[in-house]
């Protein structure tokens, strides 16, 4: 037991450093990262637009009259993405329960980033003194803690489910 | 997941934020001046020194830096909130206030802090390398630049997260969870 959970933290790591370092390339980043991003803001601007915002998109910045923001790395979701990603891919499992946890798990932290820019943006409009703590502290957390909540209720399932495989 | 494992990642997020920001005053003094005594053992002549100043901002001093230019300062609490992250994992045990759950998450938080050192040592050298023009360039190879600059992206990026997750997981080995069935629960 002990010997199986020390080489899926082992493989974790490994796959999360690789991963890192594949998005974290200028290429990857420019064609994919930047452009994925800019569909975060896009989405973003529609949503603020349909809760009565008047904001405009540019590339990563969602702006208005009151507030603007820029959404960096580190922000559009593709840090907790990584880190599911690599638990999922580390944890002994086949591969089309894999599939579905990555792409389930992929589109629950994008809809609740989605959340986090718009509920930011609100914030730094109409509550700007506590936007750094949420920004920070607040929303990161969230975000990488329901990452990992969803694989272990997914490891969880495919442990009762018959579906793991030998580590 | 079950609402009662929900509540405790909850009350463990407000628990977990309420310490880190009530003792980031003091927690970062402590780990800015154990990092500077680090580097300063492996500095010779030991120049380096960090500062406390004010906005839960550190200074960047060296003895070596011409006085009349302009100090860097680095945000100590942007290095250590995945205390908060960590506290939460912990409080999804199924009997948080157990004594094995309690006596890990202090030994998780004695780690956690070891990590907060080496990652203001990380933030301080990805200046000295990268951010201080022509003495950086005088200073410090390519070499060096690459390897203390992601270091410092990686760590900020996502590192802080994995750290804190395979610290829990390491603590936390499954013996407790082999007894809740039907919640989530680690091979």
């Amino acid at each position: 037991m002990r010997r199986a959970q020390i080489l899926f933290l082992v493989k974790f790591f490994l796959i999360l450093i690789v991963a890192y370092l594949v998005i974290a390339w200028n290429p990857v980043n420019d064609r994919v990262i930047v452009p994925f991003t800019q569909g975060l803001a896009r989405s973003a601007g529609a949503i603020l637009h349909v809760l009565g915002e008047p904001v405009t998109v540019r590339g990563t910045v969602v702006s208005g009259s009151r507030f603007g923001v820029n959404i960096n790395n580190g922000c559009n979701g593709v840090e907790a993405m990584l880190i599911l990603l690599a638990s999922i891919v580390a944890f002994p499992a086949s591969m089309k329960a894999r599939a579905v946890g990555l792409i389930l798990g992929a589109i629950a932290i994008q809809v609740l980033n989605e959340i986090r820019i718009v509920t930011l943006y609100l914030l730094g409009a109409y509550h700007p003194r506590v936007f750094d703590m949420f920004h920070t502290a607040v929303w990161q957390i969230v975000i990488i803690a329901a990452a990992i909540l969803f694989f272990l209720a997914w490891s969880s399932r495919v442990v009762s489910n018959g579906l793991a495989t030998r580590a | 997941m079950d609402w009662r494992l929900a509540l405790r990642a909850v009350a463990g997020f407000l628990i977990g934020l309420a310490i880190w920001t009530f003792l980031s005053p003091l927690y970062d003094r402590l780990v800015s001046s154990v990092a500077e005594r680090t580097m300063r053992a492996f500095e010779k002549p030991a120049v380096t020194r960090l500062v406390p100043a004010e906005d839960n901002y550190v200074t960047v001093d060296r003895g070596d830096f011409d006085p009349r230019s302009k100090r860097p300062a680095i945000s100590v609490r942007d290095l250590t909130f995945n205390f908060i992250l960590m506290a939460l994992l912990f409080a999804t045990a199924a009997r948080p206030f157990s004594d094995r759950n309690i006596g890990a998450f202090l030994v998780a938080c004695v780690i956690l802090g070891i990590t907060h050192v080496v990652a203001v040592i990380t933030e301080v050298m990805s200046i000295y390398v990268a951010k201080l023009g022509p003495w950086s360039l005088a200073h410090y190879s390519d070499l060096e630049r690459n390897v203390w600059g992601v270091s410092n992206h990686a760590y900020r990026l996502v590192l802080m997260y994995a750290i804190a997750f395979g610290i829990w997981w390491l603590t936390t080995l499954a013996p407790e969870a082999k007894k809740t069935k039907g919640k989530p629960r680690r091979r």
